[in-house]
């Protein structure tokens, strides 16, 4: 959820400010003083439990039977030889490939469909930006009252129509295939908020000129637009993989990992091993490991962007 | 004439779009308004007799309203902890410009990267060796980590829209640092404080993993007391799409606030650099 409005301020890129700014040498030191209070609270609720995890991942810790013994590098040993810890990241990996290509593809139709539109935008963006809002506990409900077999809404239509419904919800398959429309339903919308916004700040002058060399709709939105939001694209594609892949409340509210375990991701394998089986060492070094895996991905991503960025100019 | 055509054309393809993407939202709506005998109608009834006797079931009878208490002690704590300690710290970022506030500017979006999974499990051993287990301020303090990062980042986008020469003007006339910011940087900033304010509202509001690791029988919120309730049984299915349509209310009435900020404040804001 987060996500959704750090937008504003990660786009305000801190450089293109400078020149604006001059500064007094005496409320320069003192605006560090600020950020003492932040500071210290992120020290000790963030970054002191942060280290505390880590730690605990170098230990046999099992809260249930009382073991707490060093191990030292055990656990990520342990688990980079665990078939379910590879399956449920292949899973993870499938589902957020799946969900963010559906939504950043349909949030881009939608967006541009909306650039185009020339009345009832606003009203529409609203409507739109709704299930994007909704506690994902809430959305799950809703979306697992449309899907369960039998009773569920889309259940009952295709039967009334005579047609014989697949259990999107228990079938392995079709779960997955619903774990990730859940996703979309919730997170298109944000999609369609930052790319929309981002098509109206492209230059009209540079769309006239397209357009009068006869660029046609599509040709203009892929070769011109598109383009030129491409910072802002890779943005919004690295802060929606970072969040689907930590995704915990939806999944669990509408499969809660099932049936078996179609669609655990490692979030919910990870949630599974620390508060059900009371490993919290295993789990930690687990979290680690997601840790690690999340930030060179995001890393990669902003390389990319970098090392492209620059041989543009 | 033909141009009206394609935008009509446009227009009802976007508004079938949305009619789709309402669909569960005005179902659940339905639904919990239907006696059990309307919610298994197949095929599905939109024709019924409203009741509204399972709102008020289940928000009186079986206690939602404790849980909604929780939920808004332990939001509005967070964010008046959040927020004000996130203002200073964006404030202070905002009139920095050397490279080491570069430095911790990214430090603090990178925090925002956590898993919160991660950190679920220490905050849980944690608040268990200190008996916080069931008690507000684990919640509390839980719900501020991992928000600070997203305030702080948003407090200063909006300090930056603040003209250096009113700072200036104000240390001119002989306010120390203090004073700067609280006679001249936050007045000018008030309506992004209250934009800051309702989004870590409704973060703090819509959290749902810290809330099942942390929180016991007298503390829930209403995500994780919903989530064990009648998610499972079928009979419930009225009573908990009550639930769950209370608990979306007071985001419509966040989004009707929001409105501008939202589709056009936040979100040109965002692109704008």
């Amino acid at each position: 959820m987060a996500i959704t409005y750090d937008v504003r301020a990660v786009a305000i890129a801190p450089a293109r400010r400078t020149g604006r700014r001059k500064r007094h040498h005496g409320s320069a030191s003192s605006a560090w003083l600020f950020l003492l209070p932040s500071a210290a609270m992120l020290l000790t609720v963030l970054l002191v439990p942060l280290g505390y995890a880590i730690w605990l991942s170098l230990f046999d810790y099992d809260l249930g039977a009382g073991i707490h013994t060093f191990i030292g590098l055990g656990n990520y040993d342990a688990l980079l030889h665990d078939a379910q810890f590879w399956e449920s990241l292949g899973r993870t990996v499938f589902i957020v490939g799946c969900a963010v290509t559906l939504e950043f593809s349909l949030g881009l139709l939608i967006a541009y469909g909306l650039y185009r539109l020339t009345f009832g935008v606003r009203t529409l963006n609203l409507l739109l930006f709704m299930p994007n809002v909704i506690t994902p506990v809430v959305a799950a409900l809703f979306l697992r009252w449309i899907f369960v077999s039998r009773w569920g809404l889309l259940s009952g239509i295709l039967i009334s129509l005579g047609i014989f419904p697949p259990d999107f919800l228990g079938d392995p398959d079709w779960a997955r295939f619903t774990v990730i429309l859940g996703d979309a339903w919730q997170f298109t919308p944000f999609m369609i908020l930052v790319l929309y916004a981002g098509l109206n700040t492209v230059d009209q002058a540079q769309i006239e000129a397209a357009q009068i060399d006869g660029a046609g709709i599509w040709m203009l939105l892929f070769r011109i637009m598109l383009p030129s939001i491409r910072p802002l694209v890779m943005f919004v594609l690295a802060i929606r993989l970072m969040d689907a892949f930590r995704f915990f409340d939806q999944i669990y509210v509408l499969t809660a990992g099932g049936p078996g375990t179609a669609t655990e991701t490692i979030t919910l394998y990870t949630y599974a091993l620390a508060f059900r089986l009371l490993q919290v060492g295993k789990a930690s070094a687990l979290g680690v490991i997601t840790l690690l895996l999340v930030a060179s991905a995001i890393a990669g991503m902003i390389m990319a962007l970098y090392r492209r960025e620059r041989g543009a100019f | 004439m033909r141009r009206t055509r394609t935008q009509t054309a446009l227009f009802l393809l976007l508004c079938s779009f949305t009619a789709v993407t309402l669909t569960p939202v005005i179902w659940a709506v339905l639904t919990s308004f239907k006696q059990p005998v309307d919610a298994f109608a197949v095929p599905p009834t939109v024709i019924f007799t409203p009741t509204f006797t399972f709102h008020y079931q289940v928000w009186v009878e079986k206690a939602f309203w404790h849980y909604l208490i929780n939920s808004v002690v332990i939001s509005v704590s967070t964010v008046l902890v959040s927020v004000s300690i996130g203002t200073m710290a964006g404030y202070g970022l905002s009139r920095l410009r050397s490279r080491a506030s570069r430095g911790v500017l990214f430090a603090i979006l990178s925090m925002r990267m956590f898993p919160h999974i991660l950190l679920a499990i220490p905050f849980f051993v944690l608040a268990k060796s200190l008996g916080l287990i069931n008690t507000y301020p684990a919640m509390i303090l839980a719900l501020v980590a991992i928000n600070q990062p997203f305030t702080i980042w948003l407090m200063r986008s909006f300090f930056l829209d603040v003209p250096h020469e009113l700072y200036e003007a104000a240390e001119i006339d002989g306010c120390n640092a203090w004073q700067v910011f609280l006679r001249v940087g936050l007045p000018v900033v008030r309506p992004g404080l209250w934009v800051t304010a309702l989004f870590s509202l409704l973060l703090a509001y819509n959290e749902f993993l810290l809330g099942l690791v942390l929180t016991g029988p007298a503390t829930k919120t209403l995500p994780v007391a919903l989530s064990e309730y009648g998610a499972e049984d079928i009979n419930y299915w009225t009573l908990s799409a009550a639930a769950a349509v209370g608990i979306m209310l007071p985001i419509v009435a966040f989004m009707m606030l929001l409105q501008r900020h939202l589709v056009r404040g936040l979100s040109m804001g965002a692109v704008k650099g």
